[in-house]
């Protein structure tokens, strides 16, 4: 990650932007131990009060490492309750990485958002269906699958 | 030479920095040898 990822120009400038960057090693106590730290790279999303949202362990490319930090802000926006904040993110996903490794979930969570804010079904069966069409060999497409049978 | 991210190093800085300017806290366990 030093060497390739947080060097590409693109990642520093949205990092810096979207994130307050908190970089511990994984041998600090007691935060090692808070966070159940047992491998590295672990990049985590916090909220402001320190409650993580989301995490992913292992190297990302600075192809992948975008979308995947987007798909933490918007799990951390939507387990807020922030919805339209975590819509947005999630629309930028699949609007500007919709061949990443987080599109298809984010198609999943961008679901859930529609049905969370608009109380209204048929945002999960477009989810699925997105998924059968875009993304069929997702393990989301297969969580998904209930919600074809959805009006 | 470019721009460089701007990592903390303290967590109580980094959460008080993240209510003042409204964004989520990007936390890098990283392993130091």
């Amino acid at each position: 990650m030093d060497a390739v990822t947080y060097p590409t120009a693109s990642v520093t400038e949205f990092i810096n932007k979207n994130l307050i960057p908190l970089r511990i090693p994984s041998d600090s106590e007691p935060l090692a131990t808070n966070f159940m730290i047992k491998w590295t790279p672990a990049v985590i999303i916090l909220d402001e009060r320190g409650k993580e949202h989301s995490r992913t362990v292992g190297f990302l490319t600075p192809e992948e490492v975008i979308p995947t930090i987007m798909l933490g802000i918007a799990k951390c926006h939507y387990e807020l309750d922030l919805f339209q904040s975590a819509i947005h993110c999630a629309d930028e996903i699949l609007n500007d990485y919709p061949k990443s490794d987080a599109a298809p979930e984010a198609v999943f969570l961008r679901g859930i958002l529609g049905y969370k804010s608009a109380h209204d079904p048929t945002n999960l069966r477009k989810a699925y269906e997105r998924l059968a069409e875009e993304y069929p060999k997702s393990e989301w497409a297969k969580r998904a699958l209930p919600y074809r049978l959805l009006h | 030479m470019g721009e460089t991210i701007a990592w903390e190093s303290d967590m109580e800085k980094a959460l008080s920095r993240a209510v003042a300017e409204k964004k989520p806290v990007l936390l890098d366990f990283f392993s130091p040898g």
